[in-house]
């Protein structure tokens, strides 16, 4: 099922992009820089702006769940997060919670604080890849190492869901 | 103006135009009735023989009549040839007693199937929809009426759609109309999903943060959010303001929290999980809902009943505890600060049952029935409760051959008693205001 939605979303993405005639550079193999980030090979983007179509529901949850646990999502879990995730009107709240659910996982793969704040660059390169499939302007780069190292309390945890909720992490 | 400052100068006498600190003049909304309603689909198909007639097992060749619903209805429950446990009523006067029983009411046209019947008493139009499940309905719900002709504006988070299955019923909490929609939309709960095995398996290791730590994650989104060019708007559904968000969060966690730990408050008579359906799960987490947020609108299902597609004996069951769980819910009601006195009440089946029996038969030898559109599975009961000073009290209306109400009559009176239905649009609602009920 992962394949079969990669596939997709790259046939999209191809058709897309060459649709509009804009000049771009797609990665489809791993390569060093993004290979500990993808679970079965992803595009990296050049840029946000060429992201314009929503995530499915399904696609939502199942690469949240990739981008967490490094793993592709069980078909039984992706099943019952649909049931909750209808179960509830507010659809970014039913995010929240599911997102909620998954960083107290204990098989959950985040980076702990010492890490981030051993390297913080290296840590917003990696959070955006791995969340985002690019690599964060130098802008966007300053103003999250100001935040990061303003703020003690601000751990991973807390970061990785504030770039799961947002809206660039909804579309693809 | 605060709005129940308003209200209360309305109610003095002086209505007057309002002008708004912009300078906008325009007629304030009409004075309201009640604070709250609560707006119960009591459904599944439900036939006046065995409901509002008391006629129990008179169609399956028994002579034995009487009312299974002891909470709503008034009268003695069967004494004998008893098919269902009989549970000690919630409530000692039964809601007729305290309301007004519109006995005879029709649902005049359209498919008569469950989702279709409830869309119809939830937008106050008739509509042949049903059979396209899996969209939004048509014609404005009443959640948008709300929501959009209130005055101040109401948020998401002041109106709830709670129903017992999913299905196409998650859709109800907002139309595809134009002119509404989404932003206008109650927030939606199905309580089985979350309460139970699917939402403790995802939810049960989720917690609550602290409001520092809230702010840290909407700042981090904030700030990414900034530099990127589509915005959360885009997605689909209603959305609560990120601090109602958090409310209802936390208010969820510990719903599971409280049922893991069996502190669970339940519409049975033991306040344990025994004997609990899913319509009363239904109940019980609506009254949580009300108990927590006091939202002023408040639309609710029950369904169990429809195993009267093939166990006859086992729906008047399902009934009887329904019936028992309404009866919880107004008891509940009336011992809460804010709702009590301030709430109105309004029950009624989302379609009726066929008159004549399928081919099947239960354990008991009792014929089932389906509902297929036939004459006997238009016809519904409306009931009214609310205090004797707002609502008009041991009032019953209408006989089988002279029906009084329509399905679609619910939605105007809803607009009524809260005060927008004079901001409605012309034409927008072919229903009328149940004015008989009201004092």
């Amino acid at each position: 099922m992962r394949n079969d939605l990669l596939y997709s979303l790259i046939l999209v993405f191809t058709i897309t992009l060459f649709g509009c005639g804009k000049e771009t550079t797609l990665t489809t193999n791993p390569v060093v820089d993004n290979y500990i980030y993808d679970v079965n090979g992803e595009i990296i983007y050049q840029s946000s702006l060429q992201k314009n179509k929503q995530k499915t529901p399904a696609q939502y949850i199942s690469i949240l769940y990739a981008n967490l646990f490094q793993t592709s999502i069980p078909v039984d879990v992706l099943g019952v997060l649909g049931e909750v995730r209808v179960a509830l009107g507010d659809k970014q709240m039913a995010n929240e919670l599911i997102l909620n659910g998954f960083v107290h996982e204990p098989n959950v793969l985040i980076v702990s604080n010492n890490e981030m704040r051993n390297n913080v660059d290296e840590f917003i390169d990696e959070t955006y890849l791995r969340f985002f499939l690019r690599a964060p302007t130098a802008y966007e780069k300053f103003e999250l190492k100001k935040i990061i190292e303003e703020d003690l309390d601000l751990t991973p945890e807390l970061i990785y869901q504030g770039f799961a909720l947002s809206n660039e992490y909804q579309f693809y | 103006m605060k709005r129940r400052k308003f209200i209360k100068t309305a109610a003095t006498g002086i209505v007057a135009p309002y002008i708004l600190p912009s300078g906008r003049l325009f007629a304030a909304s009409g004075t309201r009735i009640a604070n709250h309603v609560v707006f119960v689909l009591f459904g599944g198909g439900i036939r006046n023989q065995e409901s509002v007639s008391q006629q129990y097992l008179a169609n399956q060749g028994l002579a034995t009549e009487g009312n299974i619903m002891p909470n709503i209805l008034e009268g003695a429950i069967p004494t004998s040839n008893l098919v269902f446990d009989p549970w000690t009523p919630a409530i000692s006067n039964p809601l007729s007693k305290q309301g007004t029983l519109f006995k005879e009411v029709r649902y005049v046209s359209g498919p008569t199937g469950h989702y279709n019947g409830t869309t119809v008493a939830m937008t106050g139009n008739y509509t042949e929809t049903g059979i396209n499940l899996v969209t939004n309905p048509e014609f404005p719900t009443i959640f948008e009426y709300y929501r959009k002709h209130s005055d101040p504006a109401k948020a998401a988070i002041n109106s709830w759609w709670l129903s017992e299955g999913l299905g196409p019923f998650p859709s109800l909490n907002y139309s595809r109309h134009p002119l509404y929609g989404a932003q206008y939309g109650a927030n939606y709960l199905r309580p089985a999903s979350i309460i139970g095995q699917a939402g403790y398996e995802q939810f049960g290791n989720a917690e609550t943060y602290q409001p520092d730590d809230v702010q840290r994650i909407l700042k981090v989104k904030s700030l990414l959010d900034k530099n990127f060019h589509k915005d959360a708007n885009d997605l689909p559904g209603i959305q609560n303001t990120p601090e109602d968000r958090e409310r209802i969060k936390n208010f969820l966690l510990q719903e599971l929290e409280d049922a893991v730990n069996n502190n669970y408050d339940v519409a049975t008579p033991t306040n344990t999980y025994d004997g609990l359906t899913g319509d009363l799960l239904n109940i019980s987490s609506a009254w949580h809902v009300l108990r927590e947020f006091q939202p002023e609108l408040t639309v609710i299902n029950t369904v169990n009943t429809d195993i009267c597609h093939d166990l006859f004996s086992l729906s008047l069951d399902y009934l009887h505890r329904a019936d028992f769980g309404i009866g919880w819910l107004w008891n509940n009601i009336q011992n809460h600060p804010v709702l009590a006195n301030d709430t109105i009440m309004i029950c009624m089946p989302e379609h009726g049952r066929n008159l004549e029996q399928n081919t099947l038969t239960d354990a008991n030898g009792f014929g089932a029935y389906d509902h297929t559109g036939t004459d006997n599975a238009r016809r519904v009961f409306t009931l009214v409760v609310g205090p004797p000073d707002k609502v008009v009290q041991d009032q019953s209306l209408g006989s089988p051959n002279n029906p009084v109400a329509e399905s679609i009559d619910a939605v105007p009176t809803i607009a009524k008693i809260l005060g927008f239905d004079d901001q409605i649009p012309a034409g927008m609602l072919p229903g009328r205001f149940l004015n008989e009920a009201f004092i």
